[in-house]
C-alpha cells in the first residue's frame, strides 16, 4: 500500500506538470514532455522496473570494474511490525520500484489531465486573458480548477489500475501483498484458495478506492462543468 | 565485452526466441477477448433485464483482479484444467492466454458498450422502420458502426495487452522479456543494451499503432459522420 | 478631449484571408462607438485586435498613448485596462457569479479578498444581479450571464470596454435587460466600443457609428447621419435590410 500511495501521488504531481508542459509549454519543452509520456506509455511496466531496479547493481559493477568505490545500495530502514519484529520498510529496491511506478503512472495521468485541459473551451482562456490574467494566472485560476474536476472520472481509472500493477513489484523482490500471498501459497499448498483470497482482497480494495473517488467527485462537482 | 557473442547477435536470438510467444499471446488473447467482450457488451446493452448483471459482475471482477494474480491462479493453481493440451508447456501457454483473454474481455466489453451507446439512436429506429428485427438491426446496422467507433479505444487495448503479456514471463512463458532476462544473466555486461532495446521493441509495436491507426481512424470516422456528434 | 484608444492602420489576416485592411479610428473619453456591418466584415476581429487577443500583423493600437504592440509592453497589465464582453459570455464555469466578478480585482489588481468582494458586490448591484451572486453560470439564463459578464469587466475599472455582439446569442426576450444595463453604464460615462446591430441602442447613446464591410471602414458618422441619409450605397442597403428585419419583428409583435 505504501508503494501505491507513494506512486499515485508522485504520478499525480508529475502528471499534472507534464500535462501542463505538453499542452501549454514552449515547442521544445512540450516535445520533451510528449516524448516522456509516449515512451512510458509505450513500453511495459515490468521492463521499466527491471531497468530501474537493476541499475544500481549494474552501476556498482561498472564502478568496481573501473577501479572506483561502489556506492552503498544495501542501506535499509527497519520499523517494528505489529508483532514487534523489525521489518524492512524501505531499501533501495523498494524506493526505486515506487519511483518507477510513479513515473509510469505520471505518463498515464498526464494524458488524462491533458485530455480534460483540451476539452475546456477557448472562450475561458480568452475571457481570462481579456481581464489581464497572465498565462500563469490563467492556468492556475481558470484551467486547473476546471480541468482537474473534469479529469476525476478518467483519473479514477488510473487510481484503480495502479494498485493492481503494484503486484509487479513482487517480480523484482519487493515484499508487497502479492509476495506474501505467493509465500503463503507455497507453504500451505492451498494454491487456489490463496489466490482467490488475494483476488477478493484486491476487489474490495479497488471498490473502496472507486467509492471514495466517486464521493469526492460528487462533492466537488459544479453545475455546468 | 564479456560474452562470446556481441550485443547484436544476442538481440537477434532474443527476438527469434521470444517475439513469437509475445505476439501469439497477444493475438490469441485479443481475439478471445474480442469474442467474449462483444457478447458481454451486447448482453449488457440489449440483454434481458434479468441477466444484464452477469455482464456487469464479470466486468467488475476481471477489471478488479491484478493480472499477475490471474496468471498465477491459472498458471499455478488451476494449471490442471489445461492438461488436455498435452504438454506442460502448452498448458502453461493456454493458462496465460486464458488469463490475458478473460481480463481483456472485461475491458473490451466496456469499449464496445461505449461504441454501441454512441451510435445514434436514430439508426436503430431507421433499421426497424425498414422492417429489420432486433437481431438484424444489431447485426447489420448497429454493430458495424459500433465496432468502427470503438477502434481508437480498441487499439489502446491492444497496446495494453501486448505490454502486459510481458507479465507472463513471471510464470515461465518464454516471451520477449523472459528471453532478455535470461540473456542478461548470461551476459550481465550487456544488461542495459539488452533491456533498453527490448523495451524499445515493445514501443515499436505499440506507439505507431496507437498513434497512426488511432488518429487516422478518428479523423476518418469524423469525415464519415460517425464521430458521435460531439465537437 | 483625451484619446483613450487609437487604432492606426491595422491589418489582420487568417491565413490567406485578409479580414482587416487598414482600419484607423480614435475613441475619446466617455465616447460610445458603435461598429456595425454584415457578418464577415471583420467587426469581431477588430475588437480582438484592439486588446491583442489576436495581434494584427501590421499597424498599431494605442491605449492612452501607450502602444500595445511595443516589444516591452506589459500586455497583461494593458489588457486589464481594456474590458471585453463576449458574445457567448465566457463566464468562468467553475466560479460562482460573484467570484467571476471578483477574481480579476483579487488576482490581477492585487486587492485583498474583502476589497475584491466589496467591488464585486457593487458591480453586481450595478447590473441588478446582487441576488444571484451565489449561483454558478450554468444555473443562470443567458441574459443574467451576460450581465455578470459586464460586471466582470466593470470590476476592473477599465479605461474602455469592448462589447462583441453582446446580445446576439440571447433569446429575444432577454435582450432588453442586457441593453438596459449597457445604456445605464453608457450614461454614467463609460467609454465603450460596441459591435452590435441593435440600432435602438446606437441611436440612444452612440456618439459615432462606424459601418464596416469586407475589412474596411466604409462610412462613419453620427446616428442621425446614418438614419437620415447614409452616403454610401452599401450602408444604405445594409440599413434597409436591418429595417426590414426590425419591421418584421414589429409586425409579429402587433399580430400577437
Amino acid at each position: 500500500m505504501g508503494l501505491y500511495f507513494f506512486a499515485i501521488f508522485l504520478g499525480l504531481g508529475l502528471g499534472i506538470g507534464f500535462a501542463i508542459v505538453r499542452q501549454y509549454g514552449g515547442s521544445l519543452t512540450s516535445r520533451i514532455a510528449t516524448g516522456y509520456i509516449e515512451v512510458f506509455r509505450g513500453t511495459p511496466l515490468l521492463a521499466q522496473i527491471f531497468v530501474v531496479t537493476l541499475f544500481p547493481p549494474a552501476l556498482n559493477a561498472w564502478l568496481v570494474a573501473s577501479g572506483m568505490a561502489p556506492i552503498d545500495i544495501l542501506w535499509r530502514i527497519f520499523l517494528p511490525d505489529p508483532f514487534g519484529n523489525p521489518s524492512i520498510v524501505l531499501n533501495t529496491r523498494i524506493l526505486l520500484c515506487a519511483i518507477t511506478l510513479g513515473l509510469n503512472s505520471a505518463a498515464y495521468q498526464a494524458e488524462f489531465f491533458r485530455g480534460s485541459m483540451g476539452s475546456i473551451s477557448t472562450g475561458q482562456s480568452l475571457a481570462a486573458t481579456s481581464i489581464g490574467m497572465t498565462r500563469r494566472q490563467l492556468i492556475r485560476f481558470v484551467i486547473l480548477p476546471q480541468s482537474l474536476r473534469r479529469a476525476i472520472p478518467a483519473w479514477s481509472n488510473e487510481a484503480v489500475y495502479l494498485p493492481k500493477y503494484t503486484t509487479v513489484a513482487y517480480l523484482v523482490g519487493v515484499e508487497e501483498l502479492f509476495a506474501w500471498a505467493k509465500l503463503a501459497a507455497g507453504r500451505t499448498f492451498l494454491t487456489i484458495e490463496v489466490y482467490v483470497l488475494i483476488a477478493i482482497v484486491f476487489l474490495v480494495l479497488i471498490s473502496i478506492i472507486s467509492w471514495i473517488l466517486e464521493y469526492t467527485y460528487n462533492r466537488v462537482k459544479i453545475p455546468g462543468i | 565485452m564479456q560474452g562470446s557473442q556481441g550485443l547484436f547477435e544476442i538481440l537477434i536470438l532474443i527476438i527469434i526466441r521470444g517475439l513469437p510467444a509475445t505476439l501469439a499471446l497477444t493475438l490469441v488473447a485479443l481475439l478471445i477477448g474480442f469474442a467474449v467482450g462483444t457478447l458481454l457488451a451486447l448482453l449488457r446493452v440489449y440483454g434481458p433485464r434479468e441477466v444484464r448483471w452477469i455482464s456487469v459482475l464479470y466486468e467488475k471482477i476481471f477489471r478488479g483482479i491484478p493480472l499477475l494474480v490471474l496468471l498465477f491462479l491459472f498458471g499455478a493453481g488451476l494449471l490442471g484444467i489445461f492438461a488436455w493440451t498435452g504438454s506442460f508447456a502448452s498448458s502453461l501457454f493456454m493458462a496465460a492466454v486464458v488469463a490475458l483473454a478473460l481480463r481483456s474481455a472485461a475491458y473490451q466489453s466496456e469499449i464496445f458498450r461505449g461504441g454501441i451507446m454512441s451510435v445514434d439512436p436514430g439508426q436503430m429506429m431507421a433499421a426497424q422502420s425498414v422492417g429489420m428485427n432486433g437481431i438484424q438491426a444489431t447485426r447489420f446496422i448497429i454493430l458495424p458502426q459500433a465496432l468502427r467507433l470503438s477502434l481508437p479505444a480498441w487499439t489502446n487495448e491492444y497496446a495494453v495487452v501486448i505490454k502486459d503479456s510481458s507479465l507472463c514471463s513471471a510464470i515461465g512463458i518464454s516471451d520477449l522479456l523472459y528471453q532478455s532476462q535470461a540473456f542478461t544473466w548470461t551476459y550481465p555486461a550487456e544488461f542495459f543494451g539488452i533491456m533498453l532495446i527490448i523495451t524499445l521493441i515493445y514501443f515499436v509495436f505499440t506507439y505507431p499503432v496507437t498513434k497512426y491507426v488511432g488518429e487516422s481512424m478518428t479523423g476518418r470516422l469524423r469525415r464519415l459522420g460517425l464521430g458521435g456528434g460531439k465537437e | 478631449m483625451t484619446k483613450v484608444i487609437e487604432v492606426r492602420d491595422v491589418y489582420q489576416a487568417y491565413g490567406d484571408l485578409e479580414v482587416l485592411k487598414g482600419i484607423s479610428f480614435d475613441v475619446h473619453e466617455k465616447e460610445v462607438k458603435v461598429v456595425f456591418g454584415p457578418s464577415g466584415s471583420g467587426k469581431s476581429t477588430l475588437l480582438r485586435v484592439i486588446n491583442m487577443l489576436t495581434p494584427p500583423y501590421k499597424g498599431e493600437v494605442l491605449l492612452r498613448g501607450e502602444s500595445l504592440m511595443a516589444p516591452n509592453a506589459n500586455l497583461s497589465k494593458l489588457r486589464s485596462r481594456i474590458g471585453f464582453v463576449f458574445q457567448h459570455f465566457n463566464l468562468f464555469a467553475h466560479l460562482k457569479a460573484i467570484d467571476n466578478v471578483s477574481i480579476g480585482p483579487r488576482q490581477v489588481l492585487g486587492m485583498t479578498k474583502e476589497e475584491a468582494h466589496d467591488v464585486a458586490h457593487d458591480m453586481l448591484c450595478k447590473v441588478k444581479m446582487e441576488d444571484w451572486g451565489h449561483h454558478y453560470p450554468a444555473e443562470l439564463s443567458g441574459g443574467q450571464q451576460q450581465r455578470i459578464g459586464i460586471a466582470r469587466s466593470l470590476a476592473m475599472s477599465p479605461d474602455v470596454i469592448l462589447f462583441d455582439e453582446p446580445t446576439s446569442a440571447l433569446d429575444p426576450e432577454l435582450i432588453g435587460e442586457v441593453l438596459q444595463v449597457m445604456l445605464d453604464i453608457a450614461k454614467e460615462g463609460t467609454t465603450m466600443i460596441v459591435v452590435t446591430h441593435e440600432m435602438g441602442f446606437a441611436r440612444a447613446v452612440s456618439s459615432e457609428m462606424i459601418f464596416m464591410d469586407e475589412g474596411v471602414i466604409v462610412e462613419k458618422g453620427t446616428p442621425q447621419h446614418f438614419f437620415q441619409n447614409p452616403e454610401t450605397e452599401r450602408a444604405q442597403r445594409f440599413l434597409l435590410r436591418l429595417e426590414v428585419l426590425y419591421g418584421q419583428a414589429e409586425d409579429e409583435k402587433n399580430s400577437e
